[in-house]
């Protein structure tokens, strides 16, 4: 006959025993039957380890705690495909809204030296040409719009820093991509004269300068300190500043 | 799992994060209960909750449909307690317990029954006198009702390890509790 130890009674307790029979074999046993009755009771008395209550608004604190720190980015899938599909979604239209940006800043060097309406103006312009072209960009609106969107980029990849451990060489690259435009960015915001949008684009410089250099050399402790950086005020500020720049009729 | 679960959770995984939403509503009191018996500390356990749902924000388009959501949670609400507990000091709620106190020898320190306060202390106690891997299957198992087979899924261990990892928690448990046990 085979012995029935502690471990068939445990298993036989949770329901998880091979043998259908076992149940009735104890039930038949007195010395079975005080055994896993002493076993039930003192099993019974762990359940009262319960745990203090929370209120029905548990779940919803919770979600209020978490839901900043939520990335849009990170639920996308991290297989091989998934990984090409992020690449191409991935905030990577930065240098190209950047150099689209720096002509207009040149040009908006050039109406600001050239003081705009004198070249409708100048006789060596061939009547009907360039005045108008000129005349219809509305330089100051292109960079509030284009800086708009670049901040957007930056508060993607802020909130992907500050809630992942490891640098990765993609978010080195698009902190590099953002480090160029931002610094076209803001002399365009110089030659227009916006000296606020310019001072606000150059407080951001230290830190895509780290993100772009120094956070893949860098020890968890820089890389700690950064994030830190980036959750007492700069994600804050981004988020501010491209709010105001979305207000219509609203110069910053 | 529902069909309705199912769809949240897709829609989750599309990073929609009203749907992600809705499963933290739905699953944080369930995985505060298992954070706190994990951790046996009020405040841990809310820290572990809250990062565990960061990290399940993060992976869950890595989330199987043919897999159970709330293992699958349990998964990662267990690595991330064991991971706090690892940085943490693991027994700051238990300083006030006299050191030399031994398992084997509390049945003669404590009444012969206890009142409900008691037991819950002295099951708490015990609990966290098992190894990890010892309490969080017994947890697991005990108070969450999994199988065993899930659990030693969701330990990432096999099956016979996970039992033998129950069996050793019960029989601990049983020699803490026996003494409470009113005759």
């Amino acid at each position: 006959m085979k012995i029935i130890t502690d471990e068939d009674l445990t298993l036989l307790y949770y329901g998880e025993h091979d043998d259908p029979a076992l149940a009735v074999t104890v039930a038949e046993s007195e010395e079975l039957s005080a055994r896993y009755d002493a076993l039930c009771a003192e099993l019974k008395l762990a359940d009262a380890y319960q745990p203090p209550q929370r209120g029905d608004d548990y779940g919803a604190e919770v979600w209020q705690r978490i839901s900043s720190q939520l990335g849009e980015e990170d639920t996308k899938s991290t297989g091989r495909l998934g990984k090409w599909f992020a690449s191409l979604v991935q905030p990577r239209f930065s240098l190209a809204g950047a150099l689209s940006i720096a002509l207009v800043a040149v040009l908006a060097f050039m109406l600001g030296r050239n003081g705009g309406q004198e070249i409708i103006n100048d006789p060596t312009v061939p009547a009907g040409v360039v005045p108008m072209a000129m005349a219809d960009i509305d330089s100051s609106r292109l960079l509030t719009h284009s800086v708009s969107t670049h901040l957007e980029q930056v508060n993607l990849v802020l909130t992907q820093f500050v809630n992942t451990a490891e640098t990765s060489a993609s978010e080195t690259e698009y902190a590099t991509d953002m480090l160029v435009a931002n610094r076209l960015y803001r002399q365009a915001a110089i030659s227009q004269g916006n000296h606020k949008l310019a001072a606000f684009l150059a407080d951001l410089e230290p830190l895509l300068i780290e993100l772009a250099y120094q956070a893949q050399s860098g020890s968890p402790a820089t890389r700690e300190r950064m994030q830190q950086e980036v959750k007492d005020g700069l994600l804050f500020r981004v988020r501010v500043m491209n709010k105001q720049l979305n207000k219509p009729e609203v110069s910053v | 799992m529902s069909q309705i679960e199912q769809k949240i959770i897709r829609k989750a995984a599309r990073g929609d994060r009203a749907a992600f939403r809705e499963l933290v509503l739905e699953h944080s009191h369930a995985m505060f209960r298992l954070a706190w018996r994990l951790s046996g500390d009020e405040t841990a356990a809310e820290d572990i909750v809250q990062e565990a749902f960061i990290k399940a924000w993060r992976k869950i388009g890595e989330f199987r449909m043919d897999a159970s959501f709330k293992s699958w949670l349990h998964r990662i609400t267990v690595n991330t307690a064991m991971d706090y507990l690892r940085k943490h000091v693991r027994r700051k709620q238990f300083e006030i317990r006299e050191p030399e106190w031994e398992t084997t020898d509390r049945a003669a320190q404590l009444p012969d029954t206890g009142t409900q306060i008691d037991i819950s202390r002295q099951t708490q106690v015990a609990m966290m006198d098992l190894s990890e891997a010892e309490r969080t299957a017994l947890l697991l198992k005990h108070y969450e009702g999994h199988s065993i087979n899930e659990v030693a899924r969701i330990m990432e261990i096999t099956t016979g390890a996970c039992k033998q990892n129950i069996f050793r928690a019960v029989k601990k448990m049983r020699i803490a509790l026996r003494p409470l046990v009113a005759t």
